[in-house]
This record gives structure tokens, sequence and C-alpha cells, in this order.
């Protein structure tokens, strides 16, 4: 009975993030145990500790604004805002880069899908420019804490990033000879963007593609292709991921912390502006036939970069907040 | 022990919709170091509200944070709090603004529609 019980409090607790769990776990578990003891089966209870374990999650995310040191509150922000940047980007491309195989072929006809593409690029732009600015001071805060401390939680990190960054540079250069808009042709400057920055862009955001729920026509896709589709999402995680763990880890220099507050807040707005772009295009021409019509994909990726837009501006707001108080 | 002084930020108000869970645990806290399950009992005993789990976690969490509770050293796993100093100003704050409402609402029942 006591171990079915301890199992149960065990499967429980998984709803609760691992940090929560070093601190609470013993004594929730005692308090879940008795209670099993005196009411065996509640869904009531079910379902509040599952509310719980979320909320702790979202306060370790810095989304709730509670319980956290305004030091940490800003890091925690930080990177989860950078979660969001990147899950929005991830989706945000795909369709970009979508749109410049179309553009390549072929100018759009309504002003507003002109409009929303140019303000699309215009924002892919900045937020390039933005990650430039963004990653090499981290990077050099990091290797130096790395030299200094030897933090070898900050190595693996940082090394994790850095295996996902190469295998998906590596990945999306091999891969973007397929692309359909121009192979490399000596007439694709005639679009919006380079070829070869297109190209790249849709290699990289390959996986993002509505043939997962079409199996039948992912079968006739060249086994390497379909392979680097299922292989790239994982780079980009263990990128995203290993600078995530980078920031939350880092002893940060306050002028370091309102540094990346100020650019992921400029990130921030540089993604409203490509979403603005994005809406321009599909209200103006995407449910037309054609180069730039808009498939279930594309909603699907709308309402995904809406979500991270949002957590992302969220998770901003309080880690701009609390840097006053940080120092 | 949190200063006193400190009790004047931490006041149950900014609990939002934890305030409720928050009092009782002062509440139940205020004559003595409890543990999750014993402060589960004693809250049904005396205010006949059955605090879940979770509730009662995310409420003691966001205490400790604030330091109007502290945890306990123990030999077993159920771990045991008591009230801080700033734990019981705070306490003392909020029941005495609860009280004024409290004896306002009273009063004006008296008057409008009898005593009862």
């Amino acid at each position: 009975m006591t171990g079915g019980a301890e199992r149960r409090a065990t499967r429980l607790l998984r709803w609760y993030p691992p940090a929560w769990r070093d601190r609470y776990g013993d004594e929730f578990t005692e308090l879940l145990i008795a209670e099993f003891a005196e009411r065996p089966r509640s869904w009531r209870r079910a379902g509040d500790v599952a509310r719980g374990g979320l909320l702790a999650r979202l306060t370790g995310a810095g989304l709730t604004g509670h319980d956290l040191e305004p030091s940490q509150q800003v890091k925690v922000g930080l990177a989860t805002a950078v979660c969001s940047l990147a899950a929005f980007l991830v989706f945000g491309i795909a369709m970009w880069a979508q749109l410049t195989v179309g553009w390549e072929w072929a100018a759009p006809s309504a002003t507003a899908t002109r409009v929303g593409m140019v303000a699309m690029s215009a924002a892919a732009l900045l937020l390039a420019v933005l990650v430039v600015l963004a990653v090499p001071p981290l990077a050099i805060a990091a290797v130096r804490e790395i030299v200094q401390r030897r933090t070898r939680d900050l190595r693996g990190s940082l090394l994790l990033a850095a295996a996902g960054a190469v295998v998906l540079a590596v990945g999306s250069h091999h891969f973007q000879n397929a692309w359909p808009g121009t192979g490399g042709h000596s007439w694709a400057q005639q679009g919006l963007v380079p070829g070869g920055v297109a190209a790249f862009s849709w290699a990289a955001t390959l996986s993002v593609s509505s043939y997962w729920a079409h199996p039948g026509a992912l079968a006739a896709f060249p086994a390497a292709e379909v392979a680097w589709m299922a292989v790239s999402p994982l780079a980009l995680i263990a990128l995203v991921a290993g600078i995530a763990r980078t920031m939350r880890r880092l002893d940060w220099s306050p002028r370091l912390l309102r540094y990346e507050a100020w650019l992921v807040g400029a990130a921030a707005a540089g993604t409203t502006v490509f979403l603005a772009g994005a809406c321009c295009w599909v209200l103006a021409e995407g449910s037309r036939p054609g180069l730039f019509h808009a498939g279930a994909i594309d909603v699907v990726s709308l309402a995904v970069m809406v979500l991270a837009l949002s957590v992302a501006r969220r998770a901003t707001g309080r880690a701009r907040k609390s840097v006053q108080g940080a120092h | 022990m949190t200063d006193v002084a400190g009790a004047k930020d931490n006041t149950l108000g900014t609990f939002g919709r934890y305030a409720g869970p928050a009092t009782l645990i002062l509440s139940s806290l205020a004559d003595g170091p409890k543990h999750g399950y014993a402060l589960t009992k004693d809250v049904e005993a005396f205010a006949g509200v059955r605090l879940a789990p979770g509730t009662l976690y995310e409420a003691l969490s966001r205490l400790e944070g604030q330091g109007l509770i502290e945890a306990l050293d123990s030999e077993d796993r159920r771990r045991p709090y008591r009230l801080t100093a700033a734990g019981a100003a705070a306490l003392r704050a909020h029941l005495n603004d609860q009280r004024r409402v409290a004896d306002v609402g009273l009063r004006r029942l008296a008057a409008g529609w009898g005593a009862s």
C-alpha cells in the first residue's frame, strides 16, 4: 500500500519543475501519501496538483512575477523570452522562406502582400543584427566565467548550443541546394532577398511542413531530406536550450544584464513588425490560389507566432521591470 | 528571523487569489510550527476549508519567499514551518483590516436589517 502510494505521489510530483521538486519534493510526497490514506481517489486533488505544478513551471520561467529574486527574475525572464522568440522565428522564417520562393518566380499582385513581405524581410534583418549584437558579449562572459571558475554546468550548456549551431549551419548549407526557388541559378537575384539567404532559411526550417500530415507524399521525398526534417528540429532545440541554460546559469554583470534586456526588448518589437507583415499577406492574398496561397501550416504557424510573441512580451516585460532591483 | 520592518511591503494584499489560503496558513502557524498535513487538518478544523495539496504548497512557497514563514529542520521528510516576526506583523495587519470591514458590514446590517 505504502509503496503504491509513494509511486502515485511520485507520478503526481512530475507536474512540478526539478528545482521545485528538489526543495519541496520530500515533504509534498509525505503530504500526498497522507492524503491518499484519507481519500484514496480525488479528481479535484489531482487537478489541483497539476495546476500547482504548471504554475510552478511558469514561475520558474519568470512568467508569474512571484517568488524570484530580481536578478534571477531577469535571467529566467530573458531566457524564456529567447526561447519564445526562437519558436516564433522558426515558424516565421519557414513562412517567410516559402514566400520568398514565390517571389523568385513572380512578384505578388496585391500591394498589401508586397508591403507585408518587405516588413517581414526588414524585421528579419533587424532580428539578425540583434542576434549578432547579443551573442558575442554573452559568449565572452560565459567563456570568461568557465576559465575563471571552471563551471562545468556552464561549459556543458555552451557546448550544447555550439553543437546545435554547427549541425544546423552545416545541414542547412548542404540541403539548401534542393531549394525549389532557384536551386542556385544565375537569376536568383530577381526576388526580394538574395537567393542564398532564402535557400538557407528554407533548409533550416524545412521541418515546419504540412507533409508530416501526409506520410504518403513524405515517403516520396529523398531519405536524406526526410532525415534532415527529423534532425534539424533537434539541432534547433539543442541550440536554443543551450543558450537558455547559459543565460540562466551565467553570473551576469549589471551592464550586460541591462544591455541584453534592451536587445531582447528590441527583438520583441521586431517580431511584432514581422507578425504584422505576415498578417498583411494572409489577409490580402492568402486565400487566393497561386504562389502566395496560405495553407493550413501557415494558419498554424500564425497561431504559434501569436502565442510565442505574447509569452515573449510578458517575460520581457517582467524581466525589464526587475532590472532596476537586480543590483 | 525576518525583520519586523520587512513586513510593511509583504502584506497579504499582494497575494491576490492566494490571500485566502495564506491567511489560513498564517493563522494556523500562529500557535506553533506545523508540517503540511497538520496544517491541512488544523485549517479544516478551525475554518471548515480543506486546502488541496497544490494550493497549500503554492501558498507556502510564496509565504516562504516573502519571508513570512520559515522552514525548520526535520529528522523525517515532513518539514515543519513556523511564523516569522514579519509574518506575524503581516497577519495582524491583514486581520485588523478584515475586522474593520466585518465591523462595518455587521453595523450596517444591524441598522438596515435588524439584529439576527
